[in-house]
Formats: structure tokens, sequence, C-alpha cells
């Protein structure tokens, strides 16, 4: 009877599958395909904020060899992938560790651990500025113990370093759930056996638990290496507008809203430069999966 | 080995990550009428830079006015943040929303004209014209484009202020502020030295109205290329960089905000920076102690000239109710009108013969009109040394290179031809 309803149904109504996915479909079109589709009409054209553009070839690429600015986000971006991403990887997986036994309050501490997740990136970036500030709290007690005022916002790499800590701080959360679901998922017959062989709990992390992980592990650095490479929010909080110092901590999406918009913004220009980030974000997951699949095999 | 299921996650992963990268809109090239001597009817927008928040019962005051004068009309007020203001515009302005009636300085208007989207005043208002200063008129002019494009508004120059403490501290004379560059390097030294590098004098580095200000020619006299690499804006970038050295000017000034250095002064670790008559009630309200202690001046400046700010407001050129828009543009910008929102805050009248009003010239013994006649008259003989071609692309290459002789990585002259050339480029590529 049921059968017979449906395919009467799927008769009736053979686009309805179709009907089911427009809502997504139209979202995706509009807000995520229409404008990738522009953006790579774009950066072949010198088209302005109010100006509609030409086509000029690879102009637009041309010029990016020879923008300093555009190596120095370059040269950002992947600094940031390669602070960022080992601790991404490393410290949720301990941090999961630590809270994953059922025992009395731990709750409090993964709500807390967690808290940094759900704070505006705005607010958690202004706090940041006022601790690491030349007068800050940070200054001030390193002062107070002999050290000296440190310039966490004036130099460009500790500005960069700042930065990046309040990345792997406000990610932490994030990851932590994603390994303590994970980990939830280790047989614990495994670590029973290897305790009985006698191995240690180090040993037991690095003969059980990782291997066990690995395939979360990856996960978490393709999303972290992805989100770290087209990071804005907290070097354009921490470092300002500028990026640092001559702009010297400007990554790339940083200097994709810099150059494209506004109304004198070079639209066309900018498309180079995403379609570059595009590029270089696609390059970065695809060796992250492959040096999984060689691995594995 | 990896299972398709992954494989596709990964995709679907890596897809919903980094395409959304950029958006672009397109233009509206329907065309509105020029002319303005029709009827004054028809519902039009009206578009104002962060004033909702201090001044909606003036703003609602005047629209209700103007509705009552024209029977017919509907003004719809929209204010928009200060922050992201260029940006909401561009948006506007590429999406075809851009309101009838806009709030705009010359830099914002110069690539709105441009593009064709405002309204030529030379041609649809030139009758209102002897209502206005002559420089404020011109001020909003585009070099390279013929006509007027935006109804001037109110002017402002911000005051200087300092803290007597900090001065006398230094050894020096709290009411005798330095009024040329040399003499703010000669106190700003000195400030740092006795300090012992603490107390910064100030908390920005300078730009472009700082090298108007000390006699830098901004252009060149065909108004085609940027000619601040002179020997004098090597000089001034060179006086500057000594500064930081001495820590008289900010180490966080590369990177500073107008937001940051105003809270550096506000925590009086830096003894002088530019505000306006606002910030008084501000300092009253969050420093007390900086308050007794507060020092008002004029901008510091070695040409004799301070710098003004000048508003404007400009008509799409696309508007549907091109009488209404004009009628109203003039209504907010007549010599009334700004007379009475001169009354509501520290801004001054663009209007012919208003700052001789007695409101502008007699003291009456409060801190609040001591800035406003102070400011009045410095208004006087004031130039507005913003280039108004100088994009906000042009403003942050000229920091960089800014940015790059203080920290001696490049040498003034160096740092000022790079900008200079930068500039240029983006001149051309505005076209």
């Amino acid at each position: 009877m049921a059968t017979s309803t449906v395919s009467r149904v799927r008769r009736q109504l053979p686009t309805s599958p179709w009907l089911f996915a427009v809502p997504g479909l139209v979202v995706t079109g509009v807000f995520i395909l229409y404008p990738f589709v522009s953006t790579v009409v774009n950066a072949f054209t010198d088209r302005r904020t109010l100006i509609p553009g030409e086509f000029v070839g690879l102009a637009n690429f041309r010029e990016l060899l020879h923008d300093d600015m555009f190596w120095i986000g370059l040269r950002n971006s992947a600094l940031y992938v390669l602070g960022v991403v080992p601790a991404l990887v490393l410290l949720p997986l301990l941090l999961a560790l630590l809270v994953q036994k059922n025992i009395p309050g731990i709750a409090f501490f993964r709500s807390a651990f967690y808290t940094p997740v759900v704070a505006s990136i705005v607010v958690v970036g202004l706090i940041w500025v006022w601790l690491l500030d030349e007068r800050g709290l940070v200054n001030s007690l390193l002062e107070t113990i002999g050290v000296g005022r440190v310039g966490f916002l004036s130099d460009q790499w500790l500005l960069l370093l700042s930065a990046m800590a309040v990345t792997v701080w406000k990610g932490l959360g994030y990851y932590m759930i994603i390994y303590l679901a994970a980990l939830a998922h280790v047989p614990r017959e495994l670590h029973e056996a290897a305790a009985v062989d006698g191995a240690g709990a180090v040993r037991r992390f690095l003969t059980v638990t990782v291997p066990a992980l690995r395939s979360t592990m990856v996960l978490v650095a393709a999303l972290s290496s992805v989100a770290a490479f087209k990071v804005f929010s907290e070097v354009y909080l921490i470092a300002g507008p500028t990026g640092g110092p001559a702009g010297e901590d400007t990554t790339l999406v940083m200097l994709v809203q810099r150059t494209g918009t506004g109304l004198t913004g070079r639209v066309g220009y900018a498309s180079a430069i995403s379609l570059v980030v595009f590029v270089v974000t696609v390059a970065l997951m695809l060796l992250v999966l492959r040096a999984d699949r060689r691995e594995e095999s | 080995m990896p299972t398709p299921s992954r494989r596709t996650f990964a995709v679907a992963a890596l897809a919903a990550l980094v395409l959304p990268l950029s958006a672009c809109g397109s233009s509206d090239d329907g065309s509105g009428s020029t002319d303005a001597s029709g009827k004054v009817e028809g519902d039009i927008t009206f578009q104002t830079w962060n004033l909702r928040a201090n001044f909606k019962p003036y703003f609602d005051g005047l629209i209700a006015d103007f509705e009552k004068k024209y029977p017919g009309t509907h003004v719809k007020w929209i204010d928009q943040p200060a922050e992201g203001y260029a940006d909401k515009l561009s948006a506007d302005a590429a999406g075809g929303t851009l309101p009838d009636v806009v709030n705009v300085s010359p830099d914002l208007l110069a690539p709105l004209v441009k593009a064709g989207l405002a309204l030529d005043l030379d041609k649809a208002a030139a009758k209102y014209r002897p209502e206005y200063l002559d420089g404020a008129w011109t001020g909003q002019q585009i070099p390279g484009v013929g006509g007027t494009y935006a109804f001037p508004w109110y002017l402002n120059t911000g005051p200087m202020f300092y803290n007597k403490g900090l001065f006398k501290k230094a050894g020096l004379d709290p009411d005798s502020p330095p009024k040329t560059y040399d003499e703010l390097f000669t106190d700003a030294l000195q400030m740092a030295q006795k300090s012992n590098g603490k107390v910064a004098t100030l908390a920005n580095v300078p730009t472009v109205e700082d090298f108007g200000r000390y006699g830098v020619e901004l252009m060149n006299k065909q108004g085609t290329g940027f000619a601040f690499n002179d020997a004098k804006g090597v000089e001034l970038l060179t006086k500057y960089k000594e500064l930081y050295d001495a820590k008289a000017l900010d180490p966080q000034a590369l990177t500073a905000t107008p937001e940051s250095s105003g809270k550096m002064f506000l925590t009086e670790a830096v003894a002088m920076n530019p505000g306006s008559a606002l910030d008084l009630e501000n300092f009253k309200k969050q420093a007390p102690n900086l308050y007794k202690n507060i020092g008002i001046t004029d901008q510091i400046t070695s040409t004799g000239h301070v710098n003004m700010y000048v508003m404007g407001v400009m008509v799409n050129s696309r508007t549907k109710h091109t009488p209404a828009a004009v009628a109203f543009a003039h209504y907010v910008t007549d010599a009334q009108n700004q007379m009475s929102f001169a009354k509501q805050v520290a801004i001054f009248p663009s209007t012919a013969g208003s700052l001789d009003d007695p409101y502008f010239t007699k003291e009456d013994g409060t801190d609040e009109t001591r800035v406003r006649i102070a400011a009045a008259k410095s208004l006087k003989n004031a130039v507005n040394y913003t280039p108004v071609l100088f994009s906000d692309q042009m403003k942050t290459a000229l920091r960089n290179e800014v940015a790059k002789a203080l920290q001696g990585k490049e040498s003034p002259k160096a740092a000022l031809d790079n900008a200079v050339k930068a500039c240029d480029q983006l001149l051309q590529q505005q076209g």
C-alpha cells in the first residue's frame, strides 16, 4: 500500500526531489555560485566599484607578481597556516583527553574551554588588544617582574604571533568538541588490551589514541588550514586596519578587502587576489587529503 | 583508503569554505532628469552620515517642516554609522539603490561624480550659488570634471587638545602650547626626554593634511599628479622620524586609529590630540582629572591656515523626483537651517555671512563657546588640505610608506617617492 502511494506520488510529481532541493539550491546559487563565477570573470577585467571594467586578460595576475603587498599577504597567510595548524591539531586533542573523563564538575571545564568559540570575535579582539597594549595588563605584569615592556602591538612579528595566539585560543574549544566526539568512538578494549600488554599512558596515546583519531586529525588539519589561510578578523582587529606597521601584517584576505572595497575599489584586481586565495586553499586541502591517503596506504 | 563519502564531504566542506570570497553588484544605468524646475513633489530618501544618534529631533523637525512647506512630498530619512560609510555608499551606488539626497564629503563625492551619479548643480541649481561662501561652493567641484556636485553643508575645523599637567611636568609652559610644527617638534622632544620616553606628545603618524599644513605642495599645479615628495615633504618626515626614535611619537602610532589615539590621550599617555568640541563632554565624564588640566589650542600649522573639513549634500542624478530632491538638499543647507544645526552641535555654516553672527563671535565664558569662537575665527582663512581625489587606497599607500620611513626601513626621501608613485598610479587608474 505504502509502496504504491510512493510510486503514485513519484509518477505524478517526477520533479518532487528537485522541489525539496530548491531552497538550498537557490541559496547556494545566489550566495555562493554566482559570486564565485562573478569573481572569476572580474579577475580578468579592470572593473572598479562604480565603473564596469573591460577584459584585460592576465594583466591583473601579471601585476600581482610585481605587487610587494601581495607577496607580503601571501607570506603572512602561509605563516599563519604554519603557526596555527599544528597548534590546532594537537592542543585541542590534549584538551579533549583532559576533559574526556566523566568526573564531577568536568562539565564546567568543558563549557569554559568552549566559551571563546561562541564569544564575538570583535569583543575577543578588543579584549586582547587591551591586554597586549603597551600600557595594558600583560605589559604591566612584565614590567613588574622586571622584563620590561614588550611591543606586542607595534612589532610586525609579535603582532602576527599575537593574532595567531588569539586564533588558537578561540579555536581550541571547537576542535576539542570534534575530538571528544571521535574519542567516544575509540574502542575501550584496545586501551585495555594495550594496558594488559604493559603500555603506559603515553604509549597508549601514541599507539591507540592517535591512530584511532587519525582521520579526525586530518579533518581538523584540513579545516583549520583553510580557515588559517583565509584569516581576516583576528589580524584586522589586532594589527589594525592598516595591517600592522607599514602593512607588514596584511594577509591575503585583508588585501582583498582593502583593494576591492570602497568607492574607488579595484574590484578586478581584488578578484584576481581572491582567485589566488581560492587556488591555494584548494591546493592546501588536496595536500592534506593526499598526505592522509598516502599514510593510509 | 578514503571512502567516496569522505571525499564528497571534503569537497563539499572545501566548496563551502572557499567559495564565498567575494561578491559584486552591477550598476543601474537608468538616468533621472537634470531639470529641477518642475513641481516639488514625490517620495525621496535622504541619507546622513552618523547623525541620528545625537540629532534625531533636529532632523525630524527639519523633514516635517519641509513636508509642510511642500505638500505632496515625503522624505524618508536613513542614517548610516560613521564606520564603513564609504562601503555603504559604494554598495548602494553599485546596486543602483543610492538614496536621492546624500550627505557626502568631497573625497567621497569624487568617485560618485566620475560614475555619473551626482547631479551637476551648476546646471540644475545655479541660482542658489550666491547663498554660499565661494570657497565652500568651489570645494564641491572635482578637478578635471566641470560643474559643482553638492550643496555645501557644514564646515568644521577640529581644535587641538593638550594636557597642561603633562606640559608642566615636562618643564613646558602650559599656557603657551606649540602653534607651528617647529615648535611642536622642539616641545615633543623635550617631553619625551623629561619623561624618559614614557609620555609621547603625538599618537598619530603624519597624514596628507599634516603635509599640507607644513607647507608642502600636495599636488602639481595641473592637479594631475602628487608632489608631496619635495624637499619640504622630506623635511617633515625626517622630523617625524626623529620624534619616533625619541618616543616623542608613540611607538604604536604606526597602527593607531583615531579611536585608539583618543583613548591614549584620555589615559594621559599622550600629551596632544586633535578632536572636536564634542570631546570635552567625554573628557568631563570619563577622565575628570584630564578635564581639569585640559588645554585647547588651534591645529598645528606652519602655513597660517588650519585644515577645514567640508561636508556636502549631493543629489543623485538618477532620482525620479529631481525638483523635490534639489529643493530638499537646498533646504537642508540653506542659511537658516545651517544656523539652527550649528546651534545643536559645534559645526559651522557654509552659507555667506553666517560666521559673522554673534553666536560665533561673542564670548560667554564657557569652554564650549571658547572652542566655537576660536574655531570660527580660524575657519575664516582655513583651507581644505585633503585633496579631493585622495582615495582610501592612496591614504593607505602614504601611511605604509611613512611607517617604513619611521621604522628606518627606507629613507624619508625614498618612502615619499614610493608613496607619490603609488598614488599617481592609483590616480591614473581612477581615470
